[in-house]
């Protein structure tokens, strides 16, 4: 009996040792598989070395990583929505791959009244995909729907300049044609603002701003987001939403620009990112990034030199940082907040993060007006740090009050206060306790009872520092460190109205070193950055600091 | 039968407006709501928000609300993905979970079973060992590890079947296998003991000296008296593996509803997470029901009453 079970034993044993070591003899000869047969071409490139490479013609595949909310341009607020709709949708004017506003449905503007009032002047060739004419008065709906309460759109904030605006937000004004927003005629938008904002021309390339069809909302009502509903004038338009699943786009024949090469775009939400990792060498995604890309790949994708330049690195217009609650002992001591700063090496904690991070001097990240250049000698000083601690009564770091440091509960997160903490006990010899909490709790407790110290990420609505600098402001809800401050608030003020770049960025500089350097409320840490993979077949891609990819100069193919 | 299966549905209604109480007040206790992201949103914004989705409401109100929509079979609506309604999202997702945990539930008992058979005649020799061995891994490794390890394997390693994704029925298999893989284990064990437990009954001997054939024994007497723990542990399994599962839906891209168990909650979406328990609770109690008839079914001393 014994020697039986052993014989069968041995005898699977080696049945599924040929299984194994027959990877394309055996078992993959014996099945076809037919995904990959189907409609796919098959790629022998030399120049790429790549014999299995397989693509599919004119169609793109890529990662969104989760479903997007709302497809409501209007309503929308997060990036897998944006990387949708920037990409069926244009708005008054376009990002240039610099970051500045180029033409886009708007042919040209006239500034008046000193940087108080806007005339756009349409193209009067710019048709929606349903062959309708796109008019000035499109855009006056899209934005008083922006602006109406009951639309409820959390990014109503974007045209709080508009005159009337805020009041009419806040129901003080009921009469929508109360806002300094106006068609005069089919291809003219006219629009009044409180206060010569100097970055209003970024506001109207984003996608809150974009126009939208009164008929088509009133008709479908909640369901206009729907395919076959949704009517959009960007280079493509939906065509199929698998929910939780996929997204398909199609090439807009009625598109002014430049008809797109591409056929298909395919959306799929793949919230695995080692999965979504997987499909990419497998060839069944052509292009992924950070969300796609576990840490552990990027080091090998840029390190090695032989992956047919596959691998590329955006850095982001996305700051974080530490803050204090400086009504908090021992942080309501500026020398303390100043002493934590220096002692910190954010160079470190960049090699340590590894998804290509910088280094910030500053809260305003390179290239914007006003940001300054790291300089490592600069922002980390131990010698100068211990000083300050002694001078605030704690030398060497004795008798320093516990404390701790509050996270999101997240991977990346952890790595990075991990190694603040170990930076802390190093320079200063000050223990500080890590406490993680999740997400929206994490919110909850910043908002309500913020700690002595934590660690927050802000990442730019607009290319302009301005995005970043009201943060700290008195009055805004997303300033938790409770500091406030006169003259900073009205350095960013005067630097938001300021017509003149090089008055703009002293200005900004002046706030920036009020705020980073002598009040010290916060450390800013790093920029992130994006990490994108294509494949050899994928020419064209564009993204942007703003994090937004466009894919209407796409090419796949040979 | 009819007798229990109306009792059963007059007593559901209680139990899931106990269910949605519950279920509600205790989501309102979390901190946090549906509403605060990154880019906290000032005051007037989050107004208007809370406006729209009666937010702002005395919470009584909000539940009575709730339970008045409720009744009419309306699971509410999601904060997260705007204009989709609960009912909605559940709709297209769960015939997904359903498909998947079908397979995975065929699998679980045409392998689960059988090997607890196995297992149990050839006690306490290499076969029994190696059944019990096999059981013991597939209940130890979690869904995650068997999952990485079969992509690793069939996907990438041997391009035999799909990595992911979910477009034709060769993406059925690996999530299928992985899904299956803990309760299939479960059941052999279970099967293992049950069996031992029946062998070793006078009847047996009896069945035997009266002529039965080995099999006929095993398969008659001893397995049909075993089934009993089996089919009722068979009922919440069931239950379990059609509402979905977070963690294969996750590795595999497959858009099931048992993401949002998780999701859900994590974004305090109120309605989806009442509307899945909801779900559950009536799956679980419908295939409670159906044991109940089959215990009646393999053991007519078994009656049926309430």
């Amino acid at each position: 009996m014994l020697n039986k079970s052993r014989l069968l034993l041995l005898f699977l044993l080696i049945g599924f040792a040929i299984i194994i070591a027959s990877p394309e003899g055996l078992l993959s000869g014996a099945f076809s598989f037919p995904l990959q047969t189907q409609q796919l071409t098959k790629l022998s490139d030399k120049t790429t070395n790549t014999p299995f490479a397989i693509f599919e013609p004119n169609t793109l595949r890529m990662n969104l990583g989760c479903e997007p909310p709302s497809l409501d341009w209007t309503r929308a607020t997060d990036a897998a929505s944006f990387d949708v709709i920037a990409n069926i949708m244009v708005g008054l004017t376009k990002y240039t791959d610099n970051l500045s506003s180029a033409p886009s449905c708007a042919q040209s503007w006239d500034i008046t009244d000193n940087g108080k009032c806007y005339t756009f002047h349409l193209r009067p060739d710019i048709h929606w995909s349903d062959g309708k004419l796109l008019t000035a008065h499109d855009f006056e709906y899209a934005w008083k729907r922006l602006l109406d309460p009951q639309t409820a759109a959390p990014y109503a904030f974007f045209l709080y300049d508009i005159k009337n605006a805020f009041a009419y937000n806040q129901g003080q004004i009921k009469d929508p044609n109360k806002l300094g927003c106006r068609a005069i005629d089919d291809h003219t938008f006219v629009v009044h603002l409180n206060r010569p904002i100097a970055y209003f021309l970024y506001l109207t390339s984003f996608c809150p701003t974009f126009p939208q069809r009164q008929d088509i909302i009133e008709r479908y009502g909640n369901n206009w987001t729907n395919p076959g509903h949704l009517i959009s004038n960007g280079p493509f338009i939906l065509k199929k939403w698998q929910h939780e699943y996929k997204i398909e786009l199609a090439a807009n024949p009625s598109y002014y620009g430049q008809a797109p090469s591409l056929q298909t775009v395919k959306m799929f939400m793949i919230p695995e990112q080692s999965t979504a990792f997987a499909l990419y060498e497998n060839n069944q995604l052509d292009c992924i990034d950070n969300r796609s890309f576990p840490t552990s790949e990027i080091e090998k994708y840029r390190k090695s030199e032989n992956q047919h330049g596959e691998y590329r690195e955006i850095s982001l217009l996305r700051v974080s940082y530490i803050g204090f609650n400086i009504d908090k002992k021992p942080f309501d001591d500026v020398k303390v907040r100043q002493a934590f700063a220096f002692g910190i090496d954010r160079e470190r904690l960049c090699r340590i993060l590894r998804h290509g991070e910088k280094p910030l001097a500053s809260l305003i990240p390179q290239p914007l007006l006003g940001s300054v250049p790291f300089q490592s000698a600069q922002s980390y000083n131990p010698q100068l740090a211990k000083k300050l601690l002694s001078q605030a009564g704690y030398p060497d770091g004795k008798n320093f009050p516990q404390t701790f440091l509050l996270y999101p509960h997240r991977e990346d997160t952890r790595l990075l206060v991990e190694a603040i903490q170990d930076e802390l006990k190093r320079n200063l010899n000050i223990h500080v306790d890590l406490l993680n909490q999740e997400w929206q709790v994490y919110l909850q407790t910043l908002r309500n009872n913020t700690p002595p110290m934590y660690r927050y990420a802000w990442g730019a609505d607009y290319p302009d520092p301005d995005t970043f600098m009201n943060l700290f402001t008195a009055h805004n809800g997303n300033n938790n460190t409770h500091w406030s401050n006169k003259q900073y608030d009205l350095l960013v003020n005067q630097a938001g109205c300021e017509a003149n770049p090089q008055k703009r960025a002293q200005l900004y500089k002046q706030a920036d070193n009020l705020l980073c350097k002598e009040a010290a409320p916060i450390i800013p840490i790093n920029t992130a950055a994006q990490n994108l993979l294509v494949k050899p077949w994928v020419r064209g891609i564009s993204a942007n600091q703003l994090d937004l990819q466009f894919f209407s100069n796409v090419k796949v193919g040979n | 039968m009819l007798k229990l299966i109306v009792k059963r549905i007059l007593l559901l209604i209680p139990l899931l407006w106990l269910i949605a109480t519950l279920t509600f007040f205790l989501l309102r206790v979390l901190p946090g709501g549906p509403f605060d992201s990154e880019k906290n949103l000032p005051p007037e914004i989050m107004a208007n928000l809370q406006a729209k989705y009666h937010l702002d409401k005395p919470l009584p109100q909000q539940y009575c609300y709730y339970i008045q929509r409720l009744s009419k079979g309306d699971l509410g609506i999601s904060y997260k993905y705007l204009d989709r309604s609960v009912n909605d999202i559940l709709a297209s997702a769960f015939p997904v979970s359903l498909t998947l945990g079908i397979a995975a539930l065929c699998i679980a008992i045409t392998v689960g079973i059988p090997l607890g058979i196995f297992a149990a005649i050839n006690k306490d020799n290499a076969i029994d060992a190696a059944c019990i061995g096999i059981a013991t891994l597939g209940v130890s490794l979690p869904g995650f590890v068997i999952g990485a390890l079969l992509i690793f394997v069939f996907g990438i390693w041997l391009k035999l079947l799909p990595v992911a994704l979910w477009e034709s029925g060769w993406h059925i298999i690996l999530p299928a296998l992985t899904l299956a893989a803990g309760p299939t284990a479960y059941l052999a064990r279970l099967t293992r003991t049950s069996m031992l437990d029946a062998l070793n009954k006078d009847w047996v001997r009896t069945a035997r000296l009266k002529g039965q054939s080995y099999w006929q024994t095993i398969l008659k007497h001893v397995l049909r008296n075993a089934l009993v723990p089996i089919i009722t542990v068979l009922g919440p399994l069931s239950a379990i593996l059609i509402t979905g599962s977070f963690t294969v839906e996750y590795i595999y891209a497959v858009p099931g509803m048992g993401r949002f168990f998780i999701t859900a909650v994590s974004n305090r979406d109120y309605d989806l997470v009442l509307g899945t328990t909801l779900i559950f609770s009536v799956l679980l109690v419908i295939a409670n029901t159906i044991v109940d008839i089959l215990y009646h079914v393999l053991d007519p001393r078994i009656e049926i009453t309430d």
